[in-house]
């Protein structure tokens, strides 16, 4: 139904949609997620040239809108849009902002135009309003009614763009429904939202926007469940990483705790959470010392946000052991402070490089002595 | 806040009024009193030069025309007035309060003005002059016209033409007894007698142009009129510019001072002077019908102003926010330099440059000048408009269906007018009252008919009182209507209607 092939959006020197191309079917309900920035609205204002591509051919049911001469007031017409906004025309009432366009547009009587209109705004349970105002509505409400007014255009795609970004939580909820109703009845759609529980349960399929390109396409159970690639992952699990390359001894090591210290507020972690990192990163760089000569070490922390999950990950090159087991070791306390601290120790070897991923525990470490240790540091 | 600074302002305004007042008014008896005084001159006649000359230590202030000098001489803001004789003594029939100094102040030949190279009709006016002087009419006239007293004048009936080129007479129409506007509305008046003489002689019909007396030289030079009579002095100053024929009457300037015996405190009361003055101004003569055709005329150039310039302003506008230089540079040219201009300056650049060799009619050109004006505002005011209105908007519009064009037709004008009304009625009302100034190119508006009523009955007051209330009545009136539609495109009201319905 609709073909993208290589479309390409600059704003000035930001190269904004890079070589997109990709197919939507008629009866998708596309779901469009991705970081801020990643050009999710541009694309979806492209597809209607709300925004003007640079390069590259849209096809809508065969025919190239990009082309010169196309009329694209008319393919408009079949591709409406629902703006995070709403965009209700301020001068009009409910009723009249529905009519307007299949009254103008498309020559219907207004008689007909009316009725319609009533019971399609009795579809998004709003039946009452048609006299009201769009400032007479909240937010919810208007959305619902430029979701009315789509359809009172009889579109084959729907086109919104964020349609819950602008509303009160308690508001989300009422625009959903109805999108859901739509999707139920096979309409065509492709969204742009942050509401991922939503994209989750609404679509056919997701498409994860990453630097001016469709990362990865595929279905909620794959895009949610089983990401395959590192950035969909990060965003799904909403990771948040810091990462530091220790090369010598002549490392600044309180400069590397305070930074630790910083990313622990922003990310709101437990006070407890917090220590047990710290002593953790203190342990595993001594432990790491007399290693360095091997390679430089990088220490990366990273927390996803949706399941709550610390992890430390020490990645060395040119090293072939594992930094908790050998002889190198001055002592057994420091791994067992560090056992003590984890939920699990993961150590592999790949490609020459030695990767040590441990899961902080967000609790007390359990009472086996080590108390006093840790009191010790 | 707003009681506070009420309070200041009158006490400010008594504080001012009050050392007015009490500055002591010097009794003019004699020439030599008036070295120091505060002297009243009209601007460009021979009287201001005489005055710079005489009195170099006077404070010389300069009008436009002698009713506001002697309005302001009545008030005590000037201790004497420097005109011509004939003035004079009219202005001390009206004006009990008012004297003239007995002492000639200089002798000048009032003479007929024609445009340089029109030789021709110099000869031609000459000749008749002479014809004129020899067989005794202009003696006959001045004994007419030139009264001492209060008697009527005595007009004779001269057979004009109606067919022939016409004679286009320069005149300013507020110097009686030389030129006034009569109870018809007329043109009459010594010099207008001796204008329909001279018409007659040369078989041509007479059509007056009445204009302010700086303007008639200006006039003259362009074409705009054929010949100045009008009391006009022969000043080597101004036949630099302009030819002038022998000389028709002598002129004496003398010094028109308030009069040193107190006038007997009136004994009528103010209800009854405010009859009095209605009579004078309003009824007598049926000046009534000056105001009426003064306020038409306002009405017409204001609205048609307003159209034009609307109509204009929405094509600049469209300029303007092209988004090709080549269509908006021209369009920011145009509302800088009307903007940055006084309307009074374009329309007498629109009189008497632009249409200088063209005959156009006054109120036309006064129609196509607070147009331009008009159309700089009203761009301003649309553009904001049309930017004040969110873009969400069009963009629904366009990615509903509607083109560009029906976008804005459709969702962004009606959102616009209802945005843009309350400031173009504040425009639209200043059009109204700026169009006071039109009298300088010889439109008769409601401030023109006020000029030609204060010229006759040397009454300050009373004339301006009254214009300033119909100029308010004018603009209130506009305001209501201007309002309605106001209330017409909200579309809460319409609502309203619509369900009452």
């Amino acid at each position: 139904m609709i073909t993208v092939d290589n479309l390409n959006k600059r704003f000035g020197d930001l190269h904004v949609l890079r070589d997109v191309s990709t197919q939507i079917n008629k009866g998708d309900v596309v779901s469009i997620i991705g970081p801020s920035g990643c050009g999710k609205s541009t694309f979806l204002r492209c597809l209607n040239l709300l925004e003007q591509p640079d390069s590259g051919t849209i096809l809508v049911n065969g025919q190239d809108i990009t082309a010169p001469g196309a009329n694209i007031a008319s393919i408009r017409q079949k591709m409406n849009m629902v703006f995070q906004s709403f965009n209700l025309f301020s001068h009009l009432t409910v009723l009249e902002n529905l009519t307007v366009g299949p009254i103008k547009l498309k020559g219907i009587a207004p008689t007909v135009a009316h009725e319609k209109a009533s019971e399609l705004l009795r579809l998004v349970g709003l039946g009452d309003k048609g006299h009201h105002f769009p400032d007479e509505l909240s937010g919810g409400q208007k959305q619902r009614v430029a979701i009315a007014r789509c359809l009172a255009m009889e579109p084959e795609v729907i086109l919104f763009d964020e349609p819950t970004s602008a509303l009160d939580p308690t508001m989300v909820r009422e625009v959903l429904s109805v999108i859901r109703r739509l999707a139920k009845d096979g309409m065509t759609m492709l969204i742009v939202t942050h509401e991922m529980d939503f994209a989750r349960d609404v679509s056919n399929r997701v498409f994860y926007m990453d630097s001016g390109g469709i990362h990865e396409d595929g279905t909620p159970e794959q895009i949610f469940l089983n990401p395959q690639r590192e950035r969909t992952r990060a965003f799904i699990n909403r990771t948040r990483s810091l990462s530091f390359t220790i090369v010598d001894r002549n490392f600044d090591f309180y400069g590397m705790n305070a930074e630790i210290e910083g990313f622990c507020e922003r990310q709101i972690l437990s006070k407890r959470f917090r220590q047990n990192l710290l002593l953790l990163v203190e342990e595993l760089v001594l432990v790491h010392q007399p290693l360095l000569t091997h390679g430089p070490l990088t220490l990366r922390i990273e927390h996803a946000e949706r399941s709550n999950q610390l992890e430390v990950i020490c990645e060395q090159s040119g090293l072939d052991l594992d930094p908790l087991v050998g002889d190198h070791l001055p002592d057994e306390f420091g791994v067992m402070i560090i056992r003590s601290l984890v939920q699990s120790i993961d150590h592999r070897h790949e490609s020459g490089q030695s990767r040590l991923t441990l899961v902080v525990r967000s609790m007390a470490p359990p009472e086996n002595g080590s108390c006093t240790v840790v009191n010790c540091y | 806040m707003r009681h506070r600074i009420c309070a200041l302002l009158a006490v400010v305004s008594s504080a001012a009024i009050l050392a007015a007042c009490s500055r002591v008014a010097p009794i003019i008896t004699s020439v030599n009193d008036a070295e120091t005084a505060r002297m009243g001159v009209m601007t460009g006649t021979t009287g201001e030069t005489i005055a710079m000359t005489r009195f170099p230590k006077a404070d010389l202030k300069h009008f436009d025309d002698i009713v506001d000098a002697i309005g302001a001489l009545k008030a005590g803001q000037l201790d004497a007035v420097l005109t011509g004789y004939p003035a004079a003594l009219q202005s001390t029939k009206r004006n009990r309060d008012l004297t003239l100094v007995q002492e000639n102040l200089s002798t000048e030949n009032t003479s007929i003005g024609i445009r340089k190279g029109n030789t021709e009709l110099l000869t031609q006016v000459d000749r008749i002059l002479s014809g004129l002087k020899a067989d005794g009419t202009l003696a006959d006239m001045s004994r007419r016209w030139l009264k001492a007293d209060l008697s009527p004048y005595e007009e004779v009936d001269i057979r004009l033409p109606s067919a022939g080129t016409p004679l286009r007479v320069g005149v300013s129409a507020t110097r009686e007894p030389f030129n006034f506007v009569d109870a018809a509305g007329r043109i009459t008046g010594h010099d207008a007698e001796l204008s329909r003489r001279i018409g007659e002689k040369l078989g041509r019909p007479v059509e007056f142009q009445n204009m302010k007396f700086t303007a008639l030289i200006p006039a003259l030079q362009t074409g705009k009129i054929d010949i100045i009579i009008t009391g006009m002095s022969a000043t080597p100053e101004r036949a630099k510019k302009i030819d002038f024929t022998q000389r028709y009457y002598e002129l004496h300037q003398v010094l028109l001072v308030r009069s040193a015996v107190a006038v007997e405190a009136s004994e009528t009361s103010f209800g009854a002077k405010l009859v009095e003055s209605f009579e004078i101004n309003i009824l007598k003569e049926h000046r009534y019908l000056l105001l009426f055709e003064g306020l038409k005329n306002t009405i017409l150039i204001s609205i048609f102003s307003a159209v034009l310039g609307t109509l204009l302003g929405a094509l600049v506008c469209f300029l303007r926010m092209s988004r090709t230089a080549l269509l908006r540079t021209p369009a920011n040219v145009f509302i800088d330099v009307l903007r940055g201009t006084p309307v009074l300056v374009l329309l007498m650049l629109i009189f008497y440059v632009v249409f200088a060799s063209v005959d156009v009619s006054p109120v036309a050109v006064s129609v196509v000048a607070f147009g331009l004006n008009f159309a700089a505002y009203s761009a301003e005011i649309f553009r904001s408009g049309i930017e004040g209105v969110d873009k969400g908007q069009t963009e629904a519009g366009i990615s509903m269906g509607f083109t560009r064009t029906q976008t804005f037709l459709n969702i962004v004008l009606p959102q616009m007018i209802q945005r843009v009304l309350p400031v173009y009625k504040g425009e639209f009302i200043s059009l109204v009252k700026m169009t006071s100034v039109v009298g300088y190119i010889a439109v008769h508006d409601l401030t023109k008919a006020s000029d030609i009523i204060r010229s006759r009955t040397f009454d300050a007051f009373f004339p301006l009182v009254m214009v300033a209330v119909l100029y308010f009545m004018v603009s209130w009136l506009f305001i209501r209507l201007l309002s309605l539609i106001e209330l017409k495109t909200d579309p809460k009201r319409r609502r309203q209607g619509r369900i009452a319905s």
